[in-house]
């Protein structure tokens, strides 16, 4: 068993976090609870999310966490945004239990970020 | 050079020096008896434990019968704190230490506290020294027994042992010194210091693991009770068969830190300013301790950081957050908390140590790889609420 606290997917996404930054004019909404903060900057085009961005404040399953919502929102409507996939975060970036808090955090800003589309 | 590992983590492990392994190979292939046989072989490894007991007792400045072999640090602190505060136990059950200790340190009197003994923890100065002042006025009419680190694993701060000592024996206390960090790397002279009990290990100086060693003073009413039983050996403080080819390489490590301790300071010292001078310009960095403390560790914390996160953009450079960190339950350095940081300043701290091998091309780029972690982490930050 390794003693790595990390699996290769969440040292890839802490190490090369494609969607890093913010998007000029975009929607924006900040979930900061938990000792973390995440931001996500969202840019819509024919009802579905044409472009997602993140900045965020926390360990690294935390960054990877953002980034991997990132990777899997793009591209979907924006009904998607109404469901979050905790268990399979959990499972893809192997987060240990006692950070189910923060990946909640970014489930927060998920739900926020769909309420400030839809509205 | 960016991909390859870099060791500044020195203070958790040495490399074993070359002349140590050789001798330790030596040994362990041309002698496998057991050192406390009567056979000629058996005097043979005995014979081998004496010169690493005349090795060590000649770096410490003491008679090699006043030292006790044990497998490391760990043990050392708990035969000489367990040992000792029940030795005096009928004297008095107050005992004393810091709240920076090892936990090597701390568990002992915890587990002491729960058999009835009454610990005083005694706070350190900002700047993690411990004021003589500060440990005299804890010292009580049934106090037996004190245990002040040497130097501080994490921050490097060294206190003042000679002045805590004096103080010990000017109220008849039994003085540990936890010496893990010091031994090897900063002159100690026990004849002259007040030291009762002195704890080592081989692993930090260029030795092996697996073996350490206990000083005990040669003076009354300085004595430990064993804590372990099973043996005669060690005049019983420590039963056990010795591992010989362990103890010859702690001999030669010893012999090998006597003949270049002045100049491996000096190499510390070179190394620690350049690392420091490289990132001690960036916003909102600290160092925490002493500025003059061990040269070989340099602990610091930087504002708006959040330190696992700098822990894995550090690499490859292998760094500590400092021993108590647990990357699972990110509970900030108690040693640190200790020193009056906050919990956030605490859990961005990364201790840097160096150690003889280190290069000045290693401790520059840990420089620039620090700066350029840390802008990185601020730039992927974002602001917080208002």
């Amino acid at each position: 068993m390794s003693s790595d606290p990390y699996n290769a997917r969440v040292r890839e996404f802490f190490a090369a976090p494609v969607h890093a930054g913010s998007l000029a004019g975009g929607v924006t909404v900040l979930a900061d609870d938990q000792g973390v903060r995440v931001a996500l900057s969202a840019r819509v085009a024919d009802g579905r999310i044409a472009a997602l961005r993140f900045r965020a404040w926390g360990c690294p399953h935390l960054v990877a966490a953002v980034e991997w919502v990132c990777r899997h929102y793009e591209g979907e409507p924006l009904e998607a945004l109404e469901k979050f996939p905790t268990a399979r975060i959990m499972e893809d970036l192997a987060v240990p239990i006692e950070k189910t808090g923060r990946i909640l955090v970014v489930e927060d800003a998920i739900h926020s970020l769909g309420r400030s589309l839809t509205h | 050079m960016a991909e390859q590992m870099i060791y500044l983590d020195y203070a958790a492990s040495t490399p074993v020096d070359a002349r140590v392994l050789d001798r330790m190979r030596e040994v362990a292939e041309k002698n496998c008896a057991n050192p406390s046989s009567t056979h000629a072989a058996g005097r043979e490894a005995q014979a081998i434990i004496a010169d690493a007991a005349a090795q060590l007792g000649s770096l410490l400045k003491v008679d090699p019968a006043t030292l006790v072999w044990t497998s490391g640090a760990t043990e050392s602190d708990n035969l000489a704190i367990a040992g000792g505060a029940r030795y005096r136990a009928h004297r008095g059950k107050h005992i004393v230490t810091m709240k920076t200790e090892h936990k090597a340190v701390t568990d002992v009197f915890e587990t002491l506290a729960k058999e009835g003994f009454d610990v005083t923890w005694v706070e350190a100065e900002p700047d993690g020294r411990l004021s003589p002042e500060t440990f005299a006025a804890a010292l009580r009419d049934d106090t037996q027994f004190a245990s002040i680190m040497f130097v501080n694993n994490e921050t490097g701060v060294i206190q003042d042992i000679e002045t805590l000592g004096l103080v010990c024996r000017e109220h008849d206390v039994l003085f540990h010194v936890d010496g893990a960090q010091a031994v090897g790397k900063l002159p100690i002279d026990l004849s002259k210091l007040p030291v009762d009990l002195l704890s080592l290990t081989g692993h930090k100086f260029y030795g092996p693991k697996g073996i350490g060693a206990l000083y005990i003073a040669d003076r009354p009413g300085c004595h430990v009770e064993p804590i372990l039983f099973g043996g005669g050996q060690q005049r019983r403080l420590r039963p056990g068969t010795l591992p010989t080819d362990l103890v010859a390489g702690l001999g030669m490590a010893a012999e090998v830190a006597a003949a270049r301790i002045e100049s491996d300071l000096e190499h510390l010292r070179g190394m620690r300013r350049v690392l420091w001078d490289g990132i001690r310009d960036i916003d909102g960095v600290v160092l925490n301790g002493d500025p003059d403390g061990f040269p070989g560790i340099l602990n610091v914390s930087v504002e708006d950081i959040e330190g696992e996160s700098l822990l894995l953009a550090l690499e490859p450079l292998q760094v500590a957050t400092g021993s108590a960190c647990n990357s699972r339950t990110q509970e900030p350095s108690y040693v640190l908390r200790a020193l009056g940081l906050s919990d956030a300043q605490a859990q961005s701290a990364i201790r840097f140590s160096v150690g003889r091998p280190t290069t000045r091309d290693e401790v520059e780029f840990a420089a620039g790889h620090y700066r350029d972690a840390v802008a990185r982490l601020r730039e992927l930050a974002p602001q917080a609420a208002a």
